[in-house]
Parts: C-alpha cells; structure tokens; sequence
C-alpha cells in the first residue's frame, strides 16, 4: 500500500498546482507563486536540519546570494531572467559548500550560531560594495513578463515559472534523501560515531548537505528577485532565515511532504492571515489593531497553537491522524514521541 | 480535535473575507491605502497613519470628500521591501486601491514605483525625503513626494553657514546611504565651492553597524572641528550627541537634520546626558505640538480637537501625528479639486499643479505660518520652504523667517 503514497500525493500536488490559477484571484496566484519559492527553500533547508540534523540560522542569506545573483546578472549583463535561476543556484550551492567545510567542525548549538553569521556578513558585504551590488538602496528588476509566446497577466506567469521549477525541485529533494547518501545524512544526523563505524565520511556527507541545500536556497532566491523585482540589504533580513526555520519546524522536521505546509504557513501567517485575524479579533473586542507590533503578537500566538497541536509540525499531525493515534492524546500530552518524530529518528519523509 | 480544526478553518476563511469594497471609487466611497512600518527597526514612524486616519474620520464625519467617505486602510511592511511589494500587489489586485497615499520609506517605496507607474495607481506623497521622489516625476509620472527632499534641506545648512559662520571648520557625521549622501551633496552645494573647504572631515557610518559611531565622533573633535552636523537617523543622532558630550566635545554650533530634530528625540539625547543639545538648529515646516507658541493658532487648535477625539490613544505632542494630519489634510485637498468626477488621472494632475499658500488664502492650516505647498509643471517638491529652528529651553524657536532649498 504505501509504495503507492508518493506518486498518488505528487498526483495530488500536481493536480492542485494545475488547478489553483482558475480558483484564486490574481493576487492569490501571485501569493501562491512565493509558496512555490517557500517549498523550494524549505525543502533544500529540510536536507539540511530535518534529514542530516544540522540546524541553520542563515539560509535566508542563501536565498540572498541567488537573488542578487539574478539581478547583477539581469540588470548590469542583460541576462533573460530565466536563464539566471540555474546560476544562481550554483553560486549559492558553491559558497554553500566553501561555508560548509569550516562549519562541519561544529556541531548543535554552535553550529547554529556559526550559521548566524552568514546574513550578518551577508547584509555588511552588501552595503560594503555599492557598485557591485546598489548599496542600501538596491537594485530594480524589470516587471516579470511572460514568455515562450504566452500572453498572459504577469502574477500567473510568475506563478507557472514557480511551480515550473518548484515541480522540478520538490522531486529532486525526494530523490536526494533516498537510497544511500539519504541513510548516510540520517546517519550522521542519529549517531555520528556510528556514521564514522560505518564507513560515512561524515564531514563530507555534512559539507554535501549544506551545499544542497544551499542551491535550493539559491534557485528560491532567484525567483523570490524575479518576484520582488527589487533587492536591498531589508530584503533579505535575517528574520527570513529565522522564518525558514518556522517553516520547517511547523511543516515537519525531516518530512519533505510537510514542507508544502510550512510554505503555506510562512507565506500566508504574515501576509493574509495575521491581519485577518487581527482584524476580526478587533471587530469583536474594539482594540487598536495598529498598535505598533500587534501583528507579530497574532503571528507569536498563532506560531505556539501550530506547535501546540502539532509539536512534530503539520507533517507529524498528519502521521498520527493516518496512523490512528488519537490527537486527543496529543492534545493532552504535547511532545509525546509520534511515529516518523525527528527525535525519535523514525524513518523518513 | 474538532475544535482545532475549527478554529483553523475560521483562521482560513478569514484569510479570503478581507476583500474590501471592490472598484477603485464607488459613489460612496474613495479606497486609500499605505503600507508603513509598524514593527521593525522603524516602528517609530507608527503614529503617522494613525495620525493620517484621524484626519479622514474628520472629514468623513463632515461629509466627506465630494461626498464620498475616505476609506483609510494601511498595513505593515516592517520595512521590508520585499514585504511591501507583496501587499502593495493585495493594495493593486485584490482591494483595488484607488490609490497609495503616503507609503513610508525610501526603499520599501522604491521597490514598488515601478509596479505602480506601470499599473497607473498613484504613489501619493510618499513619506520619505529622497530626492527621487520629486525629481524623477517624467520618468515616474504617478509618484510623488511631499516633505521638503533631503538634498533640499542639506542646502539650507550650507547656506546658512557660508552666510553667517564663514570662519566655522565644520566636522560630518552622515549616514553611508543614499539618506545621507543626500543631505551631504545638497549641504555641499548650499555650502558653495568657495566654502567647502571649511569642511575639515566628513564621517560616515553604517545604518546596519551594532555599535554607535563613538570612533567617528571621535576622529571629528580631533580634526578641530567647532561646527558639528549631523546627517543621520534618529538613534545614531542621539548616540552622537552622547558620545560627543562624554568625549568632553563641545562645539559651539550642532546642526541636526529635520527627521531626528524632534524634541521628543532631544529630550532623549539631554536626558541620557548630553549637554550639546541646546542650540542645536534645524528646519521645520508643520507647527511643532511640543512648542507652546502655537498653542493658539487654529491650526494646533484644530489638530488637537482632530486628535482628541479620532485618536484618543495617540500621543498628541508627537509631531509625527501632526504631520500624518498634515498629508491627510493635503490629500483631502487634491482629491477635492480633481472633482466629482474622480479618476486616477485627474487626481494626479490636481497633485501635479498644487498651490496652498497664506496668499491664495488656503494654506495648510498645520504647516507652519507662510509656508507653502507648490507643484506646478518641471517644478515637483511639494514642500520645499522650511524654516529655520533652535533648540532653546526645551522647544524649537523657529527663526529668520522663511526659506527655500531648491532656491524657488
């Protein structure tokens, strides 16, 4: 039974993807084109965290090295913006793999805080080399416009580019966790004394990891530009890595099929639903809603509830929905190992 | 479990049940929007929509523009551009704005111009100074700024200077940004040529450095610096006054630039025990709330009425509301001449030749006395007559009368 969950849920997906642009509004196939960019950073982040357990506080600057990538490359060379997604990923996945050796040295919390330099230095280079770059007041992309003799409106060619390539990523994330390399990242990721037994180099099975995941962040972040069309140092804060992290711990740490729920999460939370909820919740009770930061309050509650009801995010939900288990039980006992729980190093995706 | 999902499924069709009132006017009612910074580094600048809002429900409860209701909806960026892309394109595509009015910053309001000029939505005076903004109106022909540009106000400084301190030696802290080069191009050009060598040493700092521009005040007391200006944000300002203070500098003349000479700013900068700030002078152009002298102008006496009463939470000595009350007024303004028959052009070309001065008898009531509005054909710097201030006894004393950066 379960060789047939994969291709029925990238049916599903695909079907969904085909079919979302007739049922949402222009703006909704816009915001769904940054979902496309979401699950393809996530699902490269997920390599990283979820399969190999190497926990990152900078891949949002990933996406930054792609992004400023495709716009030097668009603005001051007059690429085709298409052509630049590749690149970008490659020069990200490079620079991954140079930040990843050094890095390897660490592990757990300084690791994580190593990682946190990379945007900050990230943003410094940035401001540090104005001619190369536009400084702090960045650089703008010419308007998306469509190709390939298609007219068509510029938020659902923006969203067939995204999907495009994110149905062309998700898979290939899928394919990097399997067969011997994707036991090896688990490995190092559950016991690296017992990887090193075995006969993993875990020093380049983590190097590996982070120049992956790095390139999906590159190609995310050339479509993110494509998107924006404007980047500046504020583009690429360091809450966008913080965020990815969100996104992966509320999708599903080392579920790649939850990723497609941490992207819904961190593209629609800010955007859609914090305000949303924001302003019911003045309507009912009379509060200023524009209270300096009161979005981030609904944004904090909302993130506490996901983990609440689901500590081992959407994709370990789902899990104990299909497996059975009570979500009752979860309810009264959060954290409580599941089946496929990260901490618990079940199998995968 | 039902209840979660419960509570998700309200969470997700909330998410769809935010569309507005649809068409970008109806007979009823005109749809504005702005995205500003709530939270983030910039958070400061809050009280401007909230100050804009109060205004529209002023006129609103009035009547109405035309007779038609403002409907005031802003939302925040953060100040991240790409955030403010994003809700621009809900504003254009989804609420069907009729148009922008006062989008806060200078890159989060860069990062979207082009959309907006190729979609016709009109930028309406965005709340930024950047030059851009006002000079670059045939290339953008639907954005437009509306406070004095930085370059402008930079050349009042170096005028002024040449003018009365010709034997100063003037030391430059300024922002390594478009913000402040600005400023520091407009101070040279005010300044002359023949002046600028009174320039002893210039500075700059990173808006992104964690630590305050101790070495760079530092390096300017050692050039013999005895005239200190200041182009910078409101944090790193106070730091330099600070630093400069501890470093037992004292330089018989400060200039600050408008945006962080604000009292509430100052009171700061005294108040963490800095004695340079006495003296300190600046530009202004809206009647300053904190400064008693204007307690019985209309004016103040209407912005205070507004406020009490649409915007109770509001700190009403904050001269960021006034100037949020101020752009409202300016908006009402021009969409009252672009008519009854009101489309995006019209609007535009209403703010594209604006005259509101104590001459034509319709002076902005906020604006300081004889200051006017002007835009009229390559001419495009909304406000570019400022008068000069100092800061004595705790509140700015606007004197010598008015003046023009832009030299018009």
């Amino acid at each position: 039974m379960s060789r047939y969950w994969k291709p029925l849920g990238f049916a599903v997906l695909v079907l969904a993807v085909v079919l979302a642009p007739f049922l949402s509004s222009n703006y909704r196939t816009y915001q769904l084109g940054f979902v496309a960019i979401y699950l393809i950073a996530l699902s490269g982040l997920d390599i990283l965290t979820g399969f190999t357990g190497q926990i990152s506080l900078g891949h949002g600057a990933f996406m930054g090295i792609g992004a400023y990538t495709t716009t030097i490359l668009v603005v001051d060379h007059h690429w085709r913006d298409l052509w630049t997604i590749p690149v970008a990923g490659l020069v990200a996945g490079l620079i991954g793999i140079a930040f990843g050796l050094p890095a390897t040295r660490f592990a757990g919390p300084y690791l994580a805080l190593a990682t946190f330099a990379i945007p900050l230095s990230f943003i410094g280079i940035l401001k540090r080399f104005p001619r190369f770059t536009g400084g702090n007041v960045g650089k703008n992309l010419p308007q998306l416009h469509s190709e390939l003799g298609w007219h068509t409106n510029p938020s659902i060619w923006f969203y067939v580019v995204t999907w495009v390539v994110a149905l062309v990523m998700f898979p290939l994330a899928f394919l990097v966790v399997r067969g011997r390399f994707g036991r090896a990242l688990r490995g190092v990721r559950d016991s690296e004394i017992a990887s090193t037994a075995y006969g993993v180099s875990t020093a380049s099975v983590k190097t590996a990891a982070f120049g992956i995941s790095a390139f999906f962040c590159g190609v995310a972040g050339a479509l993110y530009a494509i998107g924006i069309t404007y980047v500046n140092p504020d583009t690429f804060p360091i809450d966008l890595s913080i965020l990815l992290i969100v996104g992966i711990v509320v999708g599903g740490a080392g579920s790649l099929w939850g990723m497609v729920f941490g992207a819904l999460f961190v593209e629609f939370i800010r955007i859609s639903w914090g305000p949303s909820i924001l302003t019911l919740f003045a309507k009912a009770h009379h509060v200023n809603t524009h209270a300096p930061g009161s979005g981030l309050v609904v944004y904090g509650v909302v993130l506490l509830f996901v983990l609440y009801v689901a500590p081992a995010g959407f994709a370990g939900l789902v899990r104990r929905l299909v497996t059975g288990r009570s979500a009752l039980a979860a309810w009264a006992k959060p954290g409580a190992p599941t089946p496929g729980d990260p901490a618990t190093g079940a199998e995968g995706p | 479990m039902k209840k979660t999902f419960l509570l998700i499924a309200v969470a997700l069709v909330a998410s769809t049940v935010v569309v507005m009132t649809a068409g970008a006017v109806t007979a009823k009612s005109i749809l504005l929007e702005g995205t500003f910074p709530l939270s983030g580094p910039a958070s400061g600048y809050a009280p401007i929509p909230s100050g804009m809002g109060a205004y529209f429900s002023y006129v609103n409860a009035k009547g109405g523009v035309n007779g038609r209701k403002i409907n005031w909806h802003f939302e925040d960026d953060g100040y991240n551009p790409a955030n403010t892309v994003q809700i621009t394109h809900k504003f254009v595509e989804q609420d069907h704005a009729f148009a922008l009015v006062g989008g806060l910053g200078t890159e989060p309001q860069l990062a979207v111009r082009q959309y907006l000029n190729d979609n016709k939505v009109p930028q309406l005076f965005v709340s930024t100074g950047a030059t851009t903004f006002d000079r670059d109106y045939a290339q953008y022909p639907w954005t437009l700024g509306w406070q004095p540009d930085y370059e402008g106000e930079g050349a009042i400084y170096g005028k002024y200077i040449a003018k009365n301190l010709a034997s100063a030696k003037i030391g430059i802290l300024y922002q390594n940004d478009d913000y402040g080069n600005d400023y520091l191009r407009g101070f040279k050009a005010g300044l002359t040529a023949q002046h600028n060598p009174q320039i002893v040493d210039a500075e700059p700092y990173d808006l992104s450095a964690t630590t305050p521009p101790a070495v760079q005040v530092a390096k300017l007391k050692g050039s013999g610096a005895d005239t200190f200006v200041i182009f910078a944000t409101p944090t790193p300002t106070i730091q330099a006054y600070v630093i400069s203070t501890k470093l037992g500098w004292h330089p018989a003349h400060v200039f600050t630039n408008s945006v962080s000479a604000t009292d509430p700013f100052l009171t700061i900068a005294a108040q963490s025990g800095s004695d340079n700030v006495e003296g300190t002078i600046s530009v202004n152009y809206g009647l300053d709330p904190s400064n008693p002298i204007y307690n019985k102008s209309p004016g103040m006496k209407l912005y205070r009425s507004i406020m009490a009463k649409y915007d109770p939470k509001g700190n009403v000595n904050d001269p960021l509301n006034l100037y949020g009350v101020s752009k409202a007024w300016n908006t009402v303004q021009v969409l009252s001449k672009a008519g009854r028959n009101l489309t995006r052009a019209g609007l535009m070309k209403a703010a594209r030749n604006m005259l509101y001065s104590d001459k034509t008898k319709n002076a902005d009531p906020f604006g300081l006395p004889g200051i006017r509005i002007f835009t009229k054909g390559n001419y495009q710097y909304p406000i570019s007559q400022v008068t000069l201030v100092k800061y004595t006894n705790h509140t700015f004393q606007p004197f010598g009368g008015i003046i023009n950066g832009r030299g018009a």
